[in-house]
């Protein structure tokens, strides 16, 4: 088995930490076994100012940066409800896994998920508590949100499709001779194979793999 | 604003109202644990009361748990002859209802069903038995250290608190720890609080504040806490010690804080004006922040 990330690239961790120290000194790194937990206080900041705050508890995966941090709010002071954008064992689902290239592709900075997805989150939830409705775009719950963010990823709603590309996504390797998933009964490499190919530079295999699970039910 | 109004908002902010949606989430919670400790335990009729900080009046919104004791009677047996049987055929039965973190002398609730599973519900239940009919003191296991039992008397626990007249100053304290990520333990701060402003009691808040961080800050090594249920048996001297170096620390930063940037650069601002005027830039940072999609595993 490999080491956890931040022992087999101690550089890379104390990059990630200084980095995230320097910007967030309320948030303070802990070894946990082969996890790192990020916790503390989480400053909304915005026009200058912080004007919120939540406690939060940040796991990163012993293979990190492939899964996304797991985010927990541990005051409680967001309920566990699916509305909320939180699962019922505390975890915040932050944002869709299949969706994370767009805000916070694989490589990028621990520090940009804090100043991105994970602001915005939070910047959700204070707004959502005041009593405003969510003032982002959001992602229905389980697979009916898989099935809109491919339907807009891929043009169109098609279970059968949306399917076939996540059977090319979570597959180790594709390979040209299989039917293109676009269901125009082409072999792939004379269909949609580039396309294919770039979601995979996008789109984790284990992430497809979950994905796939959860629209076959 | 003075500074006393504004920690008197702070404090204001701080109340969880009795008809919250956070305090009757917790009552619900509390009624369901009693209901199945008394189902489970038919034969014993334990005592189940409120503890902690919920029948001390030093809750604080931002971080709270809930103290259910558990105590039996000192002659019953029903429920274990020990006190560790006790502490063990408690945590067996919640096991029934709930995935339970065994704490040092407490058991913690987190959520065992299909939509709650792992959830913290904030629930510490503490298992004990009377050491008398009088039903005042009570002995609690102990799971770790030295000793195997401990004798307490939460009457006792909890007058100290209510009556030491500096109730706000431990709110707030207690909110200082919960922003500052400190370690100590809840109960050696209110301790340590109650200590240090024995002759400040009619001092205003702020006063009282600036003296407790002073004190922390430079006196710390001559501070000692002792259990007012148990003076003599329960040494608290490692607990204190523990913790005396990130307390002295943190409140040497605080003071630092307070003199550079006031009063709000250590607990935020207040204002139900600012309140709104921070909702409203949150608003407005919402619309050009970086756009991602919510979304939840649990349909």
């Amino acid at each position: 088995m490999t080491k956890p990330w931040h022992r087999s690239d101690p550089a890379y961790f104390e990059k990630e930490k200084r980095e995230v120290e320097r910007e967030y000194p309320n948030l303070r790194f802990r070894l946990a076994g082969e996890l790192v937990v990020l916790e503390g206080d989480f400053p909304l900041i915005a026009e200058g100012k912080v004007r919120d705050r939540y406690l939060v508890e940040i796991t990163m995966a012993r293979d990190h940066p492939k899964p996304l941090p797991v985010v927990r709010e541990v005051a409680g002071r967001i309920p566990r409800k699916p509305e909320r954008h939180m699962n019922g064992d505390g975890t915040a689902c932050v944002v869709l896994p299949d969706e994370r290239w767009k805000s916070w592709p694989v490589g990028a900075p621990l520090v940009d998920f804090l100043n991105g997805p994970l602001r915005s989150y939070f910047i959700c939830q204070s707004v959502v508590e005041s009593g405003h409705p969510w003032p982002m775009e959001e992602l229905g719950h389980g697979a009916a949100g898989i099935r809109t963010s491919y339907a807009e990823l891929l043009g169109t709603d098609d279970i059968n499709v949306i399917r076939g590309y996540l059977v090319c996504l979570a597959a180790k390797q594709v390979k040209g001779h299989w039917s293109c998933p676009c269901s125009s009964g082409k072999r792939l490499r004379d269909c949609h194979l580039a396309r294919v190919l770039d979601l995979r530079t996008r789109i984790a295999p284990a992430d497809a793999a979950k994905s796939l699970r959860y629209l076959r039910g | 604003m003075t500074p006393n109004e504004y920690l008197a908002k702070v404090l204001s902010a701080q109340t969880l109202a009795s008809n919250s949606p956070e305090l009757k989430d917790l009552q619900e919670r509390r009624t369901q644990v009693e209901e199945h400790l008394r189902e489970h335990f038919d034969d014993s009729s334990p005592t189940i009361r409120y503890g902690g900080s919920k029948a001390k009046g030093t809750m604080i919104k931002e971080s709270y748990d809930l103290d259910i004791v558990c105590y039996f009677d000192h002659d019953d047996t029903a429920a274990g002859e020990t006190l560790e049987d006790i502490y063990n055929n408690v945590r067996k039965a919640l096991e029934g209802k709930y995935l339970v973190e065994p704490k040092s002398s407490a058991l913690r609730l987190k959520g065992a069903s299909a939509d709650t599973h792992g959830a913290d519900f904030h629930i510490d239940v503490v298992p004990g038995r009377f050491t008398d009919e009088e039903e005042a003191d009570a002995f609690l296991y102990i799971s770790s250290g030295e000793k195997n039992r401990l004798k307490t008397n939460l009457d006792v626990h909890v007058a100290h608190v209510k009556e030491s007249g500096v109730i706000d100053a431990i709110r707030l304290m207690k909110l200082w720890k919960v922003r500052n990520r400190l370690s100590v333990r809840n109960f050696i701060l209110e301790l340590a609080v109650i200590k240090l402003l024995s002759s400040k009691k009619s001092a205003t808040l702020a006063t009282q504040l600036e003296h407790v961080w002073t004190e922390l800050r430079d006196n710390i090594d001559d501070l000692a806490v002792e259990d007012p249920a148990n003076p003599t048996g329960n040494d608290l001297s490692d607990l204190l010690n523990a913790a005396k170096y990130e307390l002295s620390t943190a409140a040497g930063s605080t003071l630092d804080l307070m003199a550079s940037s006031g009063w709000e650069a250590v607990f935020g601002s207040v204002e139900q004006e600012d309140r709104k005027e921070n909702i409203a830039a949150l608003r407005r940072a919402a619309a050009v922040a970086t756009p991602t999609r919510a979304w939840c595993r649990d349909a």
